[in-house]
C-alpha cells in the first residue's frame, strides 16, 4: 500500500534518512520507534511529499507519492501548523473544504470529546489542546493511511488514553496507521508491528508478537537493547 | 484552486479591510472638505486619498511577498502542502489572488476617483473652477499634475501589471532561497541580488519597447511585456 524504497535524505552532511526501504501492509497499526534525530519525522515528511528525497522514493498504490496520494493519506506533524487567525471551527472549515474524506460531523464529535469548542483560538491554546486539536483533525478524516508524529508528546496520562482511543478507532482492514513516539510502553498496549529507526537507518521492523516469540523480548525491552547503552553494536 | 485563493484573500483580508476604513475616513474628509467649503478637509482628503492608493496598493503586494515567505518557511507550509494540489496550482493560488487584489484595488481606487470628480465637478459648478481648486491645493505642496482619461487608465493598468510582475519575481526569490539555496550561508542576500538582477533584466526587456507606437499603444505593448514576464516567472517559480 505504502512503500519506500532505498530513500535517503541528506541535510548538509548527515543523512537524515539513509536507505531505508520499507513495506507498510492495511490493517496494521505501526510504532515508529527512535530517539530524536534517529529519522523518523523526515521519513513521514517523505512519505506526503512534504520532504523531497535525495534518492530512492515513496509509492503509494503503486504511484509516485504526490498530491493524488494526499487525498487519502492523512499526516499529523508534531509541531502546530495551523494559520494564527484561525479558530478550531476554521481548521474544521479549511480541512472540510480540502480534503473530500473529511467529516465536519466526526470533526465536532471529536472536539466535544477532546474537550476544545470551535471557538477556541489555535493561537492561544496550550501545547496539550494543541496536540487534541491535530488528532481531532487528522482522525476526522476518513483517510486510508494516517501518520501521527509524535501524537502524545507533552499530553498528560488522562488526555493521552482520549488519544490513543481515537487513533485506534480509526484502525481498520482497509487502513495503516503509523504512530511515531518516544513512548514504547503506552505504544505497546495498541500496535501490532514496530519499526525501528536509528540514526537513519531501519534497525528492525516486524510484528511485534513475532519478535515477542521469536526473540523472547517485548517491545521495550527491544526498544532498550538497540538504543540503550550497549545496545549500539546490537543492531 | 478557489478554494486556495479563498484562504490566499484570508490571509491578507485583514490589511486590506484597515486599508477600505482608511480610505473611507479620508473620503470623508474629501466630501466634508467640498460640502462644508473646508479648504484643509479637502487638501487632507485629496493627499491621503493619493497616498492612499499608492501605498494600499504596493502594500498589497508586499503583504502577498511577507505572507509567501512565511508559507514557504514555516510550519505553516503543511497547511498548504498538504493539501491535494501541486505547486503549481498553490503558486498559481497566490499570483491570481494577489492579481485580482491589484487589479480590483486598481479599479476600486480608479472608480473612487472618478466618483470624486464628479462630485466635486458638479458641487464647485464645473470642470474649470475644479482645476481651480485643485491646483490651488497643489501649488501649496509643489506637485504638478497633468489631468488624462483613457490612457491614465491604461497607465495604470501598465503600473499594476508591472507591480504584479515584480511580485512575481519577488515569489522567485522567495522558492529559491527556500530550495536551491536553503541552509546556505546569505541566502537570503543572495536570493535578494538575484531578485535584483531579474527585476532589471526584465525592465531591460520591457524598455526595449519602441516609443513610436504612440502613447496607447506603448503601454498595451507594455501591459503585455510584463504579463508575459509574470508568467516566464512563476513557470520558474513553480
Amino acid at each position: 500500500m505504502l512503500e519506500c524504497k532505498e530513500i535517503t535524505k541528506v541535510y548538509g552532511r548527515k543523512a537524515a534518512v539513509d536507505h531505508v526501504s520499507l513495506k507498510l501492509e492495511p490493517g496494521h497499526i505501526y510504532a515508529m520507534l527512535g530517539p530524536n534525530g534517529s529519522g523518523k519525522t523526515t521519513l513521514m515528511k517523505m512519505a506526503v511529499g512534504l520532504v523531497k528525497p535525495n534518492s530512492g522514493g515513496f509509492w503509494y498504490q503503486e504511484a509516485p507519492v504526490g498530491k493524488e496520494s494526499r487525498r487519502e493519506i492523512a499526516y499529523m506533524s508534531t509541531e502546530p501548523y495551523f494559520y494564527n487567525w484561525m479558530t478550531a471551527g476554521d481548521v474544521g472549515r479549511y480541512y472540510d473544504d480540502f480534503f473530500e474524506d473529511f467529516s465536519m460531523e466526526h470533526y465536532q464529535s471529536l472536539l466535544k470529546r477532546m474537550e476544545l469548542t470551535p471557538d477556541m483560538k489555535t493561537k492561544t491554546l496550550s501545547s496539550g489542546m494543541m496536540a487534541k486539536l491535530k488528532i481531532a483533525v487528522t482522525m476526522a478524516r476518513k483517510a486510508k493511511v494516517y501518520l501521527l508524529d509524535e501524537p502524545l508528546n507533552g499530553i498528560d496520562l488522562l488526555a493521552r488514553d482520549v488519544i490513543v482511543q481515537t487513533v485506534i478507532e480509526q484502525c481498520g482492514s482497509d487502513v495503516v496507521l503509523v504512530i511515531s513516539s518516544h513512548l514504547v510502553d503506552e505504544l505497546e498496549r495498541v500496535v501490532d508491528s514496530a519499526i525501528f529507526m536509528k540514526e537513519g537507518y531501519l534497525a528492525l521492523m516486524g510484528d511485534v508478537e513475532e519478535l515477542r516469540v521469536q526473540q523472547g523480548k517485548s517491545m521495550v525491552d527491544l526498544y532498550r537493547e538497540i538504543y540503550g547503552h550497549g545496545g549500539e553494536e546490537g543492531c | 484552486m478557489l478554494k486556495l485563493m479563498k484562504y490566499e484573500f484570508r490571509k491578507t483580508m485583514f490589511s486590506k479591510m484597515i486599508l477600505l476604513v482608511i480610505t473611507a475616513i479620508l473620503e470623508l474628509l474629501f466630501l466634508a472638505g467640498i460640502f462644508l467649503n473646508w479648504d484643509n478637509g479637502l487638501a487632507w482628503g485629496i493627499i491621503g486619498l493619493t497616498l492612499c492608493a499608492i501605498v494600499g496598493i504596493f502594500y498589497i503586494g508586499l503583504e502577498s511577498l511577507m505572507v509567501f515567505h512565511r508559507d514557504l518557511n514555516t510550519k505553516q507550509s503543511y497547511m498548504l502542502f498538504l493539501t491535494p494540489y501541486d505547486s503549481y496550482q498553490i503558486l498559481g493560488a497566490k499570483v491570481l489572488e494577489n492579481g485580482l487584489s491589484l487589479l480590483l484595488s486598481g479599479c476600486f481606487f480608479a472608480a473612487l476617483a472618478a466618483i470624486d470628480f464628479s462630485v466635486t465637478v458638479v458641487y464647485l459648478g464645473g470642470f474649470k473652477e475644479l482645476v481651480s481648486v485643485v491646483s490651488q491645493l497643489l501649488k501649496q505642496i509643489s506637485v504638478e499634475i497633468h489631468f488624462t482619461t483613457a490612457e491614465s487608465l491604461i497607465e495604470v493598468f501598465a503600473v499594476l501589471s508591472v507591480w504584479l510582475m515584480t511580485i512575481v519575481t519577488g515569489f522567485l526569490a522567495i522558492v529559491l532561497c527556500a530550495t536551491v539555496l536553503a541552509g546556505k550561508r546569505f541566502s537570503g542576500f543572495v536570493s535578494f541580488l538575484i531578485f535584483l538582477l531579474i527585476f532589471w533584466g526584465s525592465s531591460f526587456l520591457t524598455n526595449r519597447i519602441p516609443n513610436g507606437l504612440g502613447t496607447t499603444m506603448y503601454y498595451l505593448v507594455n501591459i503585455l511585456a510584463a504579463l508575459a514576464l509574470t508568467a516566464v516567472m512563476y513557470l520558474i517559480s513553480g
